[in-house]
């Protein structure tokens, strides 16, 4: 068995291999590699669910480093269902992407890239040791890297793929942290080692490491103060956006917690910091949604803030629920990113919502597709959305927080209502792709790169005849994988129906052990009461909606509203609320400066110069000897007699004394 | 045979004067083909048997004593792969005399790495600044001999201190043939003479590393070098510091540098910060990556004086590792450098839409550099910190880890300053990377790779030393300080030459008194018992012949 979980681990990386090596010649036939293999790994991890729910899972040892630091890799039903969203959501990602990045010169390199992903992706989650992990955590931060600044000739893209990466490395280094306090108090880097010296731990300890290892999650998966990173992502092409910054990899902080819940169970105060992050982070993701205009930009900040909704789950002891809440989210992000790439495509490369409008009639099937995402991300009842989204929120009380389950409430109003904002916008009324910028309020520096969208050209590629800038692709090959999406965004949450007694928590068995909760009798309401509550609210979202911008009278006043939000946009939510400002400030603008006082003063004048004086000191301690050396008998005379005087002066008045 | 390693180079790189001077092309694959044979000689014989010739005998025993194995074993593998590397890219004036520098650069280092007498290490020491020197004066870009001058005169006065510390260390120990000997049959050195001896050694290291605040020589240095020669350099030279704070220092006077753990701590702590912050606003990329290696071996200077295992193994595993990004960093921009005549990254931008290969390479150093996971500079860096925590220095451990994140800040900066973005319009375009010079980077970039998914056998050259340093670490812990240790050292001394002196007392003829009859002459060897150091302390002899008599 575990020569197949080796094959499952590789088989993405040969793809890659296999496409950078072919490089140009393949065009397509790359992203037919890259799904293949993708698709075969995800039969590969099927084959082995058996294996991985059974005690223990599957295991392989691959390299020692030294004594105690082991690296191998590991299924258990954790792994596992991550490994079936990344192989599966990915496989699906990797098709669509073929039709999408269909008359792009750079398709091979593309493929190659989000092939390397899912190898590192898998390696980030069948690690069975932290290193191996951290491995795969730096590694998914590099593909993202490259995909972030896939057209790399815009210095937008370069910008935001640099500062993704930074952030991201401050994340690698707060689990760096993590490994050295663990591997010093357990011995042990793998899981299995660690939990089982876990009584080793406590107290201030387990908070450092668990708030180290928490400092990881929040650079990856978005968390306030390390999200800024993630819309500015969205530079990338869209299909890695449905993968990367929203199906898989943002996801793996929720994944780090679930896998050290151990840790988390122990540690009362880790769990309240991360459960109180998570939900601030879910309400500003969840505001800024409210101000964004750029379709890609608003499924961000809706990704930031269900990623808050994951980490409030898993970070308060509700692993179940927060797992389910990415299980869910896989499809219905992932569903919504690929339609707005089907919009986006159609409306060569047109992002900005203000320029869409009335779109249904164009592209139904789209836009059935987005609702389905949009009902299920949203929480609407019978949707997947809902199981998971009520789940989490509930497990706030459950857990004796109800400040959280509050704040968890009202962001599902908030989503509700800016998700319909952005169906309206898009689908329901005039088309207002011909209007001119100045009529719809959008300010032109904002708009400058997108002009010259042309991605680099490899030498190789520019031989061969040009492809039609929007080339043929079957239209099969993009709507199948959505539709497939669309499909699991309604019947995912199914899996949880009946609570603790659910094939859901059952999958887990007692794999994440017990988190202390509050006794039932305490909790504020029923589970069905809150589930009635955040229904109400989630529906006075969709009205307040669809009164500002899908009721008829709305419709037909688009253009004005439009132009009147964007130029009153304040000034708080176009700057995010301030966080680049801060980091900014605070942070790189020191750096710099000290960096800058360095290189010009401290490096050349102080440090050089301090020598340089040493080398005068010693110069001009020669000119003086050498103003001794007159070669004249009476002064050498002289300086003897000196010499002998101060000798016996010496002796007689200190040495006599002693 | 690792004679033959030494002087080869030495004689092929002499020899060179005497092909015509247009024969540059064969200079070079000369140069490439001994270097690679030197890489397979030495890959090929990890378990080489140790070889010596007699050289000195007064004022004390000095051996022509080399040997391969340990950490001096993946640094040479090292140095010839990266001087293979160097001289197959090399394209510079006057090639034939530049690749005869090189291969005596070669020659004097691998000298150096397997000198297991103090004193041949010594001689390498500044026979290796040679060539250095003479490449500063003759290839200098900017005509200047100030670099050259100012590179030689530190270097020489860190030479210099190595010099009369490994003669005081040879006078005081009767020999300097110690570098493969068992540090316990050593006799143990008075603290007074170990801190002395110490400081010299410790003097040249820190300059020769470099270790900040004597670092000053090195950016300059650097920047004026031709590409192959500050590969070698930087990826080689930089190391004889570390290696000698490894091998000699703390083997031999595990006292002092015990009390010295806590500057040196302090040092490569401002080091790591410092060079990181300098690294980040430098317009020139070679000076980039040179303040960078300045960080680095900060890092490898905390490792050091953790006195930990694990951060030896890593710090061994990260000097390889440097070695291999740093050596293809400078390569990498020599190639930059060569195509568009300038370094600078304020003028360069968006090569890589035509230089894709190049853009490759250069992002697989980069990547090294700035400590990817799953890359050498990772397998290094998380050995390392986990050992220095480990050994009970939290905050050290936590401060190195900001010089992380810098890292990746100006690494990108370096590579999407240079590869990303719109080409900048001013720059001559010209074509991609041979497949030559990829060949010539290939074994680098593989040997990145395959360090960063297993450093396991290159972590493990340290285990013997470390055994040692453990053995002396188990005594450390009696003691606070290095002072208080060779206090403590020199109680021992006296106590072991007391209880000797008694057993020795013992084995003696009586008198009628009782007493035993002390020989006045002292001889080698009184029947069957070793002449007992004990002699040498008259005042403990005194006693025990008193405590012997009642």
């Amino acid at each position: 068995m575990s020569g197949l979980l080796l094959a499952v681990w590789l088989l993405p990386f040969a793809g890659a291999l296999a496409i950078w090596a072919l490089g140009p010649q393949l065009r397509r036939g790359a992203g037919w590699i890259g799904s293949a293999t993708v698709l075969l790994a995800f039969v590969l991890t099927l084959v082995q669910w058996g294996a991985a729910t059974a005690s223990g899972g599957a295991h392989r040892a691959l390299v020692t480093w030294i004594p105690g630091f082991t690296l191998g890799l590991l299924l258990d039903p954790l792994s596992l269902l991550w490994s079936l969203i990344i192989t599966g959501v990915g496989g699906l990602i990797l098709v669509y992407s073929i039709g999408y990045m269909w008359s792009d010169r750079a398709i091979a390199r593309f493929f190659a890239y989000m092939n390397f992903f899912v190898f590192a992706m898998l390696t980030l989650v069948l690690s069975d040791n932290l290193v191996g992990l951290l491995v795969g955590w730096g590694l998914v931060g590099l593909a993202s890297y490259f995909l972030i600044g896939f057209w790399f000739d815009r210095p937008s893209a370069v910008e935001a793929a640099r500062k993704a990466f930074v952030i991201n490395v401050v994340g690698d280094v707060g689990i760096m942290f993590a490994v050295f306090a663990l591997y010093k108090a357990t011995g042990s880097i793998t899981f299995a080692g660690i939990f089982s010296q876990r009584d080793a731990l406590s107290g201030g300890l387990l908070f450092m490491i668990c708030g180290a290892l928490f400092v990881g999650c929040a650079a990856k998966s978005a968390q306030v103060p390390l999200q800024t990173w993630l819309p500015d992502a969205m530079e990338g092409p869209t299909p890695v956006s449905a993968l990367i910054h929203a199906a898989t990899m943002v996801t793996a902080g929720v994944y780090l917690i679930a896998r050290f819940a151990p840790l988390w169970n122990a540690s009362p105060p880790a769990r309240e910091l991360v459960g109180v992050v998570g939900a601030v982070t879910a309400l500003l993701g969840a505001i800024l949604g409210i101000a964004q205009w750029d379709i890609k930009r608003i499924l961000a900040y809706s990704t930031m803030s269900q990623i808050g909704y994951m980490i409030m789950g898993v970070g308060i002891g509700a692993y179940q629920a927060g797992v389910l809440h990415f299980f869910t989210h896989a499809f219905f992000k992932a569903g919504l990113f690929l339609t707005a790439g089907l919009l986006i495509h159609e409306l060569h490369d047109e992002q900005d919502v203000r320029k869409m409008g009335g779109l249904s009639r164009r592209m139904p099937f789209a836009f059935y597709a987005m609702l389905a995402g949009t009902l299920a991300i949203i929480g609407f009842p019978g949707f997947s959305g809902y199981f998971s989204k009520d789940a989490v929120v509930y497990a706030m009380l459950e857990h004796g927080q109800p400040a959280l389950y509050a704040v968890g409430a009202l962001t599902a109003a908030i989503t509700a209502y800016y998700m319909f904002r952005m169906l309206f916008l898009t689908f329901f009324g005039p088309y207002r792709g011909e209007l001119e910028d100045a009529e719809l309020g959008i300010l032109p520096d904002r708009r400058a790169h997108r002009d010259e969208h042309m991605p680099p050209v490899h030498p190789a590629e520019l031989t061969r005849p040009a492809v039609p800038v929007h080339g043929h692709a079957p239209a099969w090959l993009m709507n199948l994988p959505v539709a497939i999406l669309a499909l699991f965004a309604v019947i995912a949450g199914y899996v949880a129906i009946g609570g603790a007694t659910s094939p859901w928590w059952r999958f887990f068995g007692g794999l994440f052990g017990a988190a202390p909760a509050v006794a039932a009798s305490t909790v504020a309401f029923s589970e069905s009461l809150s589930t009635l509550l955040v229904s109400a609210l989630v529906a006075i979202g969709i009205i307040v909606a669809f009164v500002r911008y899908g009721s008829p009278a709305a419709q037909l006043a688009s253009v004005e509203r439009i132009r009147a939000e964007s130029l009153g946009r304040p000034a708080i939510f176009a700057h995010a609320f301030y966080f680049d400002d801060a980091i900014d400030a605070l942070v790189v603008r020191p750096a710099r400066s000290v960096g800058t006082f360095i290189a010009r003063f401290v490096d050349p004048h102080v440090l050089d110069g301090g020598v340089r004086d040493v080398a005068w000191g010693a110069g001009a301690l020669g000119v003086i000897f050498r103003a001794l050396q007159t070669g004249l008998v009476r002064s050498y005379a002289l300086t003897i007699l000196v010499g002998t005087a101060c000798f016996i002066a010496y002796f007689a008045l200190i040495g006599s004394a002693r | 045979m690792i004679f033959a390693l030494i002087i080869a180079p030495i004689v092929a790189g002499v020899l060179l004067v005497l092909v015509p001077r247009s024969a540059e092309a064969f200079a070079k694959w000369f140069g490439v083909a001994l270097a690679t044979i030197v890489f397979i000689i030495v890959a090929l014989e990890p378990h080489a048997s140790d070889e010596s010739l007699r050289w000195l005998s007064r004022p004390f025993v000095a051996n022509f004593h080399v040997g391969l194995g340990g950490i001096g074993y993946w640094i040479v593998l090292l140095l010839a792969l990266s001087t293979a590397c160097a001289l197959a890219v090399t394209r510079v004036p006057r090639q034939r005399d530049f690749v005869a520098q090189m291969l005596v650069l070669l020659g004097a280092m691998t000298g150096l790495f397997v000198a297991r007498d103090l004193l041949l290490f010594a001689l390498f020491w500044d026979l290796m600044l040679i060539p250095v020197f003479l490449t500063l004066i003759a290839w200098s870009p900017t005509r200047s001999t100030a670099t050259a001058w100012r590179y030689l005169v530190y270097n020489l006065v860190g030479g210099l201190a190595l010099l009369l510390a490994t003669a005081a260390y040879g006078v005081v120990q009767g020999t300097t043939d110690v570098l493969a000997a068992n540090p316990s049959m050593l006799a143990p050195i008075s603290p007074a003479w170990a801190f002395w001896i110490f400081l010299g050694f410790a003097f040249a290291f820190l300059i020769k590393t470099p270790v900040w605040p004597l670092h000053t020589w090195m950016p300059l240095t650097y920047a004026d070098l031709p590409a192959p020669m500050v590969a070698v350099v930087s990826a080689v030279q930089s190391k004889a510091g570390l290696y000698g704070f490894i091998v000699v220092t703390s083997v031999l006077l595990p006292g002092p540098m015990h009390g010295a753990a806590p500057a040196m701590f302090v040092l490569g702590l401002i080091a790591l910060v410092y060079g990181a912050l300098a690294a980040l606003v430098q317009d020139d990329a070679k000076r980039v990556v040179a303040y960078s290696s300045l960080s680095h071996l900060g890092l490898i200077v905390l490792a050091i004086f953790s006195f930990n295992p694990i951060a030896l193994g890593g710090a061994v595993v990260y000097i390889v590792a440097h070695g291999l990004f740093s050596a293809g960093l400078f390569i990498v921009l020599g190639e930059v450098e060569r195509r568009e005549d300038t370094r600078l990254l304020s003028r360069l931008g968006g090569l890589g839409a035509r230089n894709p290969k190049l853009a490759g390479g250069l992002t697989i150093l980069a990547l090294a550099t700035l400590g990817l996971p799953g890359l050498c500079g990772f397998a290094g860096e998380i050995l390392i910190l986990t050992g220095v925590y480990r050994a009970g220095f939290v905050w050290p451990a936590v401060v190195a880890l900001i010089p992380i994140i810098i890292a990746a800040a100006y690494m990108l900066r370096v590579l999407q300053g240079l590869m990303n973005g719109p080409e900048v319009a001013d720059v001559p375009q010209r074509r991609d990377m041979t497949p030559l010079e990829m060949l010539a980077l290939a074994p680098l970039v593989i040997a990145i790779v395959l360090l960063g998914v297993n450093p396991g056998p290159v972590a493990a050259s340290s285990r013997a030393l470390t055994s040692a340093a453990t053995a002396l670490a188990n005594v450390q812990t009696q003691s606070q300080s290095g002072i208080a240790y060779c206090k403590q050292a020199l109680l021992d001394q006296r106590r072991n030459a007391m209880e000797r002196a008694q057993r020795y007392l013992a084995s003696l003829p009586r008198d009628v008194n009782g007493r035993p009859i002390v020989p006045t002459a002292q001889p080698a060897t009184i029947g069957s018992v070793q002449e007992p150091s004990c002699l040498r302390y008259p005042d403990v002899m005194a006693a025990a012949v008193k405590a012997t008599a009642k």
